[in-house]
C-alpha cells in the first residue's frame, strides 16, 4: 500500500517532463500537440493522486518519500523530499483535477495563439511546482515550490509580454509576491533558530512542547501569515490579484482561483501546530482574512470587468478560507480551498467562454442576455454562482456556513472579538450574494447590450470548453457532501483532516443554536440575492446609477485607493531615487571618468617634449644623472 | 709624491671637459673627441688609485693598470667603430651637424 | 709635486682647448698634447709601460685616425647657428656640479699614501713583465675578449664603409648600372641616394 501512495511522488516529475517537452520541442509540434501532450501530463498526475488517495484512505498513515540529501552544513541538515499525508493528497486531488479540466479546456481556449506551446509548458511547470509545494516535507522544499509558483504566475500573467500592461501586471505580481516570500524566507530562518530543524513534521511535533505565546512563536506565526498574504492575496498584499486577469482566463482559473492563491491557507494549515501555541499570531490571522473578504466583496459590488469582479471574489472568498484558519478550524478552510476550486474554476471558465464568444470583450456594461445564446455557459454559471452564494444543497453552503460556525465557537478567538468577526462574515457572505447576482445578471440575463458586431458572432463554445464547464458545475454541486456539519451527521472531511492538522478548541453548542446559525447563514444569502433583484431586475439598476458618484461608490470601484496608495509611497519614491541615482551616475561619475581620461593626452604632451631625437640633449640627460650620483654620494660621505 | 686624491679632481676636472665638449660641440667629430677625453681622463683616476694600491700588495696594486690597458684598447676599438659609423653617415651630408642627427624623435 | 702643478696645467689647457677650439684640426691637436701630457704623469705614477703604449696607441693611432677621416669629410669649422641655446651654460653647469661632487668625495675619503719603497716594490715601476705578469694569469679571459673585440671592431670598420664591388651589384638593366647600392646598417636615405650615381664626391 505504502508503495502505492509513494507512486504519486511520479506526479510532479511528469508535469516537468511534459512542460520541457513543450518547452524545447514545442514549436515544431503542430496543435492541439502540446496542449494534450500538457492535459495528458496532468492527467496523469490525478490518476497517480487518485491512487494515493484510496492508499491513504486505507492505511490512515502518511508516507515519507526521500528523494535526496540537499545540505549538510553544521547543525543544519535538509533533506529534500515528499511528505504525503490526507492534506497533501487532497491538495493534489484538487490540484491535478480541475488542473486536468482546465488544461483541457485551454486546448481549445488557446487555439490559434502564437504561444501556443509555451502556455502549455508554463502551464505544465505551475502544475509541477504547485504539486512540489503541497507534497514538500521540508520548508526548504516547500519554498522551492513556492517560488516556482510565483515564477509561473508571473510568466502567465504576462502571457502576451507585448503589450506593455500585461508585462506590467506580471512585475507587479512578483514584486508583491516577494514582500510574501521575503516573510517566508525570515520565517525560515526564525523557525530553524527555535526549532532547530527545517522538517515540517518534526517542528510540528515539537510545537506542543514550546513556550506558549512566546514572542518567537508569535513572529514565526506572523511571518508566515505575511508569506501568505502575498501568496494569497490578502491584506496588504491583495493588489496585485485584479491586476494579474492580464493574463489568459484558465490561467486566472487555475493559478488565481483553484490553486495558488490557497497556499497561503495550505502554509497556514500544515504549520497548524505552531500555530496552535501561538494565539496571537492566529488571531491576527482571523483578522486579517475577515477584513480583507469584507473589503474585497465591497470593492467587488463596483467593477465593470467581468473577471475584476471575480478577482475581488477571490480575494474575499480566500479571506474566508484563512479567517476559518484563524479560528483555529484549519479543516473548514480546507474544505472551502476544496469548493471554491469547483464554482470559482468554473466561473472563470465561464467569463473566458464568453470572451471567447464575443471576440475579447470583457466589459459587462456591453453585455447581456447572453444565457439564452450560450445555453451550457448560462446554465453551468448560474449553478456557479448560486454556489457562492450559499445557496442551500449547493457546495459552498456547506463550507461557509462550517467557516461562520468556527468563527462564532472557537475558543482562541473569543478573547479577539470572535462575535464581531463572525458578523462581519455574515455581512460579507451576503455582498457575496448580492455582486454575484449582480454579476449572472449582467452577464447573462437581463437586456442585450451587445455591439452589433459581436452580437452577430456570439456562439456556443465548442465541446472542449463547455466539458469542462460540466464537470465542474457537477461537482460545484457536489462537492459539498463531504463537510456534511458534524451535529447533524458524520463530517467526513474533518475527520479525514484531523490527522494531518490540529484543531482548535471550540465551544459546544446547541444543536438548536447550530439549526439557528444554519438558517441565518440561508437568510442572508437569499437577502443578498433578493437585494440584487430588487436593485437590478424591479429597479432595472434605477439605485445604481443614483448611487453612482457617492463616496462608497467610488471606494468600491478603487478597491479603496490599495493602488494609488502603494503607487505614492513605494513606486513613485523608488522611481524617483533610482532617477536621482542615474542623474549622479551619469553626470558626476561618467564625466568624472572621462575628465580622468583626458589628464593622459595632458600629460603624454609634456613629456613629449623631452623625446626631441637631439642627441645632445639626451647625453646631457645623462651626465645630469650621473652629476646627480656623485652629489647624492657626496652628501652621504659627508653627513658620515 | 703627490696624493691620490689631486689625481683624482684632476680627473674629474678633465672628465668634466669632455663631458661639457659632448654637449657643446655640434659637429660629430669634435664630439668624438671630446669622449676620448673624458676615456683619458678615467684612465687618469685609475691610474692613480692603481699607485694607492700599492700597500695591499703587488697584484691588487697592478689590477689598475691592467685595467688601464684594457680601456685602451677598448677606447681603440671603439674610435675604429664610431668614426667608421660617422663616415657612414656624413658621407652624403653636407655638413656634420650632430642636430640634424634627431630621427629617433618622439 | 712642481712637476704635478705643470702637467695639471698641460692637461687642463689641453681639455679646454678641445672643448673650445673652433677649427677641428686645431681641437685634435689640443688633445695630443692632453695626450702626451697624460703620458708623462704615467710615468711620474710609476706606470711606464701604459705611457708608452699611451703614446703609441692614442696620439701615434687613434688621433692619427680622427686626422684622417676629418681630411676625408673634410669638416670645417661649425658654422649653423645653435639651436638648443639652453644647453651650453646647463653643460658647464653641470661639469661644474661633476667636478665638485667627485672631489668632495675624493678629499672626504682619503687614505694615506704608502712608502715608495712599497710601491716600488708592488708596481716594479709598471713594466711590460710586471704587467704581463697579471694580464695573461688573472685576466687572461678578459685579454683574449679584447682579441675578440678588436677584430669585431676591425670587420664593422670595414664592412661600414666598404661599398658593394661592381660585379656583385643587383643587375636591373642598363639603367640600374650605378644604382643605388644597398647602405649596410640599414641607414636608409632613399632620396639622397637617388643622385648618387657614380659620384665621386668621397
Amino acid at each position: 500500500m505504502n508503495d502505492l501512495v509513494a507512486w504519486a511522488s511520479l506526479a510532479p516529475l511528469l508535469a516537468l517532463v511534459g512542460s520541457l517537452i513543450n518547452a524545447f520541442f514545442g514549436r515544431s509540434l503542430k496543435e492541439p500537440a502540446p496542449g494534450i501532450i500538457a492535459s495528458v501530463a496532468v492527467g496523469l498526475g490525478f490518476v497517480l493522486s487518485l491512487l494515493a488517495f484510496f492508499g491513504i484512505a486505507g492505511t490512515g498513515e502518511a508516507v515519507r518519500v526521500g528523494l535526496w540529501d540537499f545540505l549538510r552544513a553544521g547543525d543544519l541538515e535538509l533533506s529534500l523530499g515528499f511528505h504525503l499525508d490526507q492534506l497533501s493528497v487532497l491538495m493534489m486531488l484538487i490540484i491535478t483535477g480541475v488542473g486536468f479540466l482546465i488544461h483541457v479546456y485551454s486546448i481549445g481556449y488557446m487555439h490559434g495563439d502564437d504561444g501556443y506551446s509555451r502556455y502549455f509548458a508554463q502551464m505544465n511547470l505551475f502544475v509541477a511546482s504547485m504539486l512540489v509545494l503541497v507534497m514538500a516535507d521540508s520548508f526548504v522544499f516547500m519554498f522551492v515550490g513556492w517560488e516556482g509558483v510565483g515564477v509561473c504566475s508571473f510568466l502567465l500573467i504576462g502571457f502576451w509580454y507585448k503589450d506593455l500592461a500585461n508585462a506590467s501586471a506580471g512585475r507587479k505580481a512578483f514584486i508583491v509576491n516577494r514582500v510574501g516570500d521575503f516573510g517566508f524566507l525570515v520565517a525560515m530562518f526564525l523557525t530553524f533558530k527555535v526549532f532547530g530543524t527545517l522538517d515540517i513534521q518534526t517542528v510540528n511535533a515539537m510545537a506542543p512542547t514550546m513556550l506558549y505565546g512566546s514572542a518567537a512563536l508569535t513572529g514565526i506565526g506572523l511571518l508566515y501569515l505575511l508569506a501568505a498574504t502575498g501568496k494569497s492575496a490578502q491584506l496588504p498584499l491583495q493588489v496585485w490579484l485584479p491586476d494579474a486577469m492580464a493574463g489568459p482566463t484558465p490561467v486566472s482559473a487555475l493559478i488565481h482561483a483553484a490553486t495558488m492563491v490557497t497556499a497561503g491557507v495550505y502554509l497556514i494549515a500544515r504549520t497548524s501546530a505552531v500555530y496552535a501555541v501561538a494565539p496571537g499570531a492566529l488571531a491576527t490571522v482571523a483578522w486579517v482574512g475577515v477584513l480583507t473578504a469584507l473589503i474585497a466583496a465591497i470593492a467587488a459590488v463596483g467593477q465593470t470587468d467581468i473577471k475584476r469582479v471575480l478577482a475581488y471574489s477571490t480575494i474575499s472568498q480566500v479571506g474566508f478560507m484563512i479567517a476559518a484558519v484563524g479560528a483555529g478550524a484549519y479543516w473548514a478552510g480546507i474544505f472551502h480551498v476544496f469548493t471554491h476550486a469547483f464554482f470559482k474554476g468554473l466561473l472563470f471558465l465561464a467569463a473566458g467562454s464568453v470572451m471567447h464568444a464575443l471576440g475579447g470583450e470583457q466589459d459587462m456594461r456591453k453585455m447581456g442576455g447572453l444565457g439564452k445564446r450560450m445555453k451550457i455557459t448560462g446554465t453551468t454559471a448560474l449553478i456557479a454562482t448560486l454556489a457562492i452564494a450559499g445557496v442551500p444543497f449547493l457546495s459552498s453552503f456547506f463550507s461557509k456556513d462550517a467557516i461562520l460556525a468556527a468563527t462564532f465557537t472557537s475558543g482562541t478567538l473569543a478573547d479577539a472579538g470572535g462575535g464581531v468577526l463572525y458578523a462581519l462574515l455574515l455581512i460579507t457572505a451576503g455582498i457575496t450574494a448580492l455582486y454575484m447576482f449582480r454579476w449572472y445578471y449582467l452577464v447573462f440575463a437581463g437586456p442585450e447590450r451587445l455591439d452589433r458586431g459581436a452580437s452577430q458572432r456570439v456562439h456556443e463554445s465548442p465541446g472542449v470548453m463547455t466539458v469542462p464547464l460540466v464537470v465542474l458545475a457537477i461537482g460545484s454541486v457536489l462537492a459539498g457532501y463531504v463537510g456534511l456539519p458534524a451535529f447533524l451527521t458524520d463530517n467526513r472531511i474533518m475527520n479525514w483532516l484531523s490527522h494531518s492538522t490540529t484543531t482548535g478548541e471550540f465551544t459546544h453548542l446547541g444543536v438548536a443554536t447550530e439549526w439557528l446559525m444554519l438558517l441565518g447563514a440561508v437568510v442572508v444569502a437569499f437577502i443578498g440575492l433578493g437585494v440584487g433583484y430588487w436593485v437590478y431586475v424591479v429597479g432595472k439598476g434605477a439605485l445604481v446609477k443614483r448611487l453612482d458618484n457617492t463616496p462608497i461608490a467610488g471606494a468600491s470601484r478603487g478597491a479603496f485607493g490599495f493602488d494609488a496608495l502603494y503607487k505614492a509611497v513605494f513606486v513613485d519614491t523608488g522611481s524617483g531615487a533610482a532617477e536621482a541615482v542615474t542623474l549622479l551616475d551619469r553626470e558626476v561619475v561618467d564625466r568624472g571618468f572621462v575628465g580622468l581620461g583626458g589628464v593622459a593626452p595632458l600629460l603624454g604632451g609634456l613629456i613629449r617634449r623631452w623625446q626631441s631625437g637631439n642627441v645632445r640633449a639626451y647625453a646631457f640627460a645623462m651626465l645630469l644623472g650621473a652629476a646627480g650620483l656623485t652629489l647624492v654620494a657626496a652628501l652621504v660621505g659627508v653627513l658620515k | 709624491m703627490v696624493p691620490t686624491e689631486y689625481y683624482v679632481g684632476l680627473s674629474a676636472i678633465l672628465f668634466a671637459l669632455g663631458s661639457v665638449g659632448v654637449l657643446t660641440r655640434r659637429s660629430a667629430i669634435m664630439l668624438f673627441l671630446s669622449v676620448e677625453l673624458m676615456l683619458n681622463a678615467a684612465n687618469l683616476a685609475m691610474v692613480a688609485f692603481a699607485r694607492g694600491w700599492a700597500a695591499s700588495g703587488s697584484k691588487t696594486a697592478l689590477d689598475g693598470q691592467t685595467a688601464v690597458f684594457i680601456v685602451l684598447a677598448i677606447a681603440a676599438a671603439e674610435v675604429a667603430v664610431g668614426l667608421g659609423i660617422l663616415v657612414a653617415i656624413f658621407r652624403n651630408r653636407v655638413s656634420t651637424n650632430v642636430d640634424e642627427l634627431a630621427e629617433v624623435r618622439g | 709635486m712642481v712637476g704635478f702643478i705643470i702637467l695639471a696645467v698641460i692637461l687642463v689647457a689641453g681639455g679646454v682647448g678641445v672643448v673650445l677650439l673652433r677649427q677641428p684640426v686645431h681641437a685634435a691637436l689640443s688633445l695630443v698634447a692632453t695626450l702626451l701630457a697624460l703620458a708623462v704623469t704615467y710615468v711620474t705614477l710609476q706606470a711606464h709601460f701604459l705611457a708608452a703604449i699611451q703614446v703609441i696607441v692614442y696620439a701615434g693611432a687613434i688621433l692619427v685616425l680622427f686626422l684622417f677621416v676629418i681630411m676625408l669629410l673634410n669638416v670645417g669649422g661649425e658654422t649653423s647657428v645653435d639651436r638648443v641655446t639652453w644647453l651650453k651654460p646647463a653643460a658647464w653647469i653641470a661639469g661644474g656640479i661633476t667636478v665638485a661632487g667627485v672631489v668632495a668625495i675624493a678629499f672626504l675619503s682619503r687614505t694615506p699614501l704608502p712608502e715608495a719603497a712599497v710601491v716600488n716594490a708592488a708596481l716594479g715601476g709598471g713594466n711590460a713583465d710586471r704587467i704581463g705578469e697579471v694580464l695573461f694569469s688573472d685576466y687572461l679571459l678578459a685579454f683574449q675578449l679584447v682579441g675578440v673585440l678588436l677584430m669585431t671592431g676591425v670587420v664593422a670598420a670595414v664592412s661600414l664603409v666598404q661599398r658593394a664591388a661592381p660585379e656583385t651589384r643587383p643587375q636591373r638593366g642598363p639603367a640600374a648600372r650605378g644604382a643605388p647600392h644597398e647602405p649596410f646598417l640599414g641607414v636608409r636615405h632613399p632620396e639622397e641616394h637617388a643622385g648618387d650615381v657614380a659620384h665621386g664626391s668621397h
